[in-house]
């Protein structure tokens, strides 16, 4: 039997499958919504997965789970935390990786990683939307702008709106007396990165990395964010092509180290 | 008939506690008090820590940021399902139960009688130690006008007894940092926490009955922790350690060791040994312990349990441990041990995202 392994992350809105060769090459991936039945989205991740790369599911030697719905994938073979997976995923992609920042859609971590790829510290927000992909998709929704479209036109923003609050709530009623002032689309969105950044950045001092930064998860798809967080910490940030799937793909790492 | 300790309520117990033994009951709000006075005036202390209960009529009297030890206390109280205790005690622990005794006292019109008892903060001066004694016959003084007169001998009794049972819980924490006591982290906190209600008499041998039969030789498996903070709630926490492997092998917590781990006590008069136990016990946020000597005892405790990590476990909104926790937390990092911040209301059920910052705490350890 050849050595393939496949990693799944279930999050709470996607899903998403790797599949990997022992050579630790990334033979396939898939994302999937989550949709209400966490096991049923596994499934439908991996046979998407396995479909794209050619391979059956009974071609897979070993699977680990990672995620939320990570107790939901009953064919496991191992169940890591997302924390560990995403820290291994961006190691992997980006050598220099010391910091990973994975902003999520219900929350946020910034994890502290070792050259080794083993997390040393990590911090979470989990007490709230803010600083989160939640705190984006709430903002998208009152602008009526697609949620993939605030990165370019946050970028095309001359000047920026202030927002001051933190709480998804209050930052919503600012947006909303923003719109009645007539402040541009552009200014207004600008102001809602910088909140989730500002958010986020607390959340990284705590850890006091000075080396290189990853983000991964869905909102490092959107430029102007990855933007000011590199203005924010002063160097470039790593980002990979599909920071989706960092979870999944230390995952599959994960499935071989235990081959 | 006498139900088993196991499956007897707590309601049960103080039920048969007054009326087979004739006990009073004594509803006490945390952390620190002179259980042994009350004891020897055979009165029977309940400690009100963390009711099962949810918050809804408290709400109506507190703050929203307050820590929920005390609005389930008042709502225990509210819920008018403390009928069975004689009377209430308030430990001037910290701000929250200071105000809780005000509302109960002044404001609710309950009609039980409650005391107060005050008890010095560091740093201790000279006058600390004459102060705690006043403060122990000021309360004692005040409970003979409502529970009759407190014999000498009866006191000393009760101090003894309760130094037996202080060595017996060093001697379980002891051999759990050992490694030496078969026991799951559930197991251990359930049979401590029976202090908090259970009378010497039934306490006691169940105590020596868990050391005994929990003795062990095999070495530790897995990884160790050391458990800060209020209390062991939710008890899934602990669960979730012993469902993933990790040990609680030594604990820095305001609700077990840092009221029971006291020095030995060598004075014969009643009232310098309960002193002395005081001044003894391990430094704690709601005594004003400097920060330095909080983290010196944390280090050492970590080294003498061989602890791989350190878990915070703090009631949200609990002011005094939120002053130390931070610089605690910064300060064992710094000396190179994994640290978790875990911040939780009372009986709150583990949210996915508290088991996953367990779980990735227990990978890191290795
Ligand atoms: S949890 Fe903290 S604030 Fe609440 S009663 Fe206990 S010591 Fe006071």
């Amino acid at each position: 039997m050849k050595g393939w392994v496949i990693g799944i992350d279930v999050g709470s809105l996607t899903t998403d499958a790797v599949i990997m060769d022992e050579d630790k090459r990334v033979l396939s991936f898939s994302i999937v919504d989550t949709g209400y039945n966490s096991t049923d989205a596994a499934r439908e991740a991996m046979t998407v997965a396995a479909g794209r790369a050619g391979l059956e599911l009974e071609d897979v030697s070993r699977l680990v789970a990672t995620g939320y719905g990570r107790a939901a994938v009953p064919e496991a073979n191992k169940r890591v935390t997302e924390i560990a997976c995403h820290a291994a995923g961006a190691v992997y992609l980006f050598p220099d990786t010391e910091m990973v920042i994975d902003i999520g859609g219900q929350d946020s971590k910034v994890i502290k990683v070792g050259k080794d790829g083993r997390v040393q510290d990590f911090v979470m927000n989990d007490k709230c939307a803010a600083g989160t992909g939640r705190f984006l998709e709430v903002m998208s929704a009152k602008l009526k702008i697609p949620l993939d479209g605030m990165g370019d036109i946050s970028i095309s923003a001359r000047g920026e709106a202030a927002i001051s609050s933190v709480c998804t709530v209050f930052a919503e009623s600012e947006v909303v007396s923003l719109v009645a002032r007539n402040c541009p689309k552009e200014e207004i969105v600008k102001g809602i990165h910088r909140s989730v950044v500002n958010r986020v950045w607390a959340m990284t001092r705590q850890l006091r990395v000075s080396g290189g930064v990853t983000m991964t998860g869905g909102v490092a798809k959107n430029r102007g964010v990855v933007a000011l967080m590199e203005e924010r910490v002063g160097r470039r940030i790593n980002v990979p092509d599909e920071p989706q799937i960092v979870g999944a793909l230390g995952a599959a790492l994960f499935a071989l180290r235990e081959k | 008939m006498h139900l088993d300790l196991e499956t007897r309520t707590r309601k049960d117990y103080i039920r048969e506690q007054k009326s087979l033994h004739g006990r009073k009951v004594m509803g006490v709000f945390p952390a620190q008090y002179p259980r042994e006075l009350l004891l020897a005036m055979n009165i029977l202390p309940v400690e009100i820590w963390d009711p099962p209960l949810r918050t809804r009529e408290a709400s109506a009297h507190l703050q929203s940021y307050i820590c929920s030890v005390v609005s389930l206390g008042l709502e225990l109280i509210l819920q008018g399902k403390c009928s069975d205790l004689d009377a209430f005690l308030f430990p001037h622990t910290c701000d929250s139960i200071q105000n809780l005794a005000s509302i109960v006292n002044d404001y609710l019109g309950i009609h039980k009688p409650c005391y107060f008892f005050y008890h010095p903060k560091a740093p201790y001066k000279r006058a600390s130690r004459p102060y705690y004694i006043s403060q122990l016959k000021e309360l004692k003084s005040g409970l003979e006008k409502q529970f009759g007169e407190l014999r000498e001998t009866d006191l000393k009794r009760s101090v003894d007894r309760w130094e037996e049972i202080r060595k017996d819980i060093s001697k379980c924490y002891l051999l759990r940092s050992e490694g030496r006591l078969n026991t799951s982290n559930r197991a251990f906190y359930s049979i401590l926490r029976r202090v908090e209600y259970l009378h010497p008499d039934d306490f006691h041998p169940l105590l020596t009955n868990f050391l005994q039969s929990g003795r062990t030789e095999t070495e530790r498996q897995g990884h160790g922790v050391l458990l800060s903070g209020v209390l062991p709630n939710p008890p899934e926490v602990l669960d979730h350690l012993d469902a993933i492997g990790v040990r609680v092998v030594d604990d820095d917590l305001l609700s077990c060791s840092r009221r029971f781990l006291s020095g030995p006590v060598s004075n014969s008069d009643p009232y310098e040994a309960m002193a002395e136990t005081y001044f003894s016990l391990p430094p704690c946020s709601t005594r004003g312990s400097a920060i330095e000597e909080r983290l010196n005892h944390i280090l050492k405790k970590i080294r003498s349990s061989r602890a791989d990590g350190v878990i915070f476990l703090i009631v949200k909104f609990c002011e005094p441990e939120f002053f130390d926790v931070p610089i605690l937390a910064d300060s064992l990092k710094k000396e190179g041990i994994p640290v978790l911040v875990l911040e939780n209301e009372i009986n709150q059920a583990l949210s996915g995202q508290i088991v996953t910052r367990i779980e990735a705490f227990a990978e890191m350890l290795g």
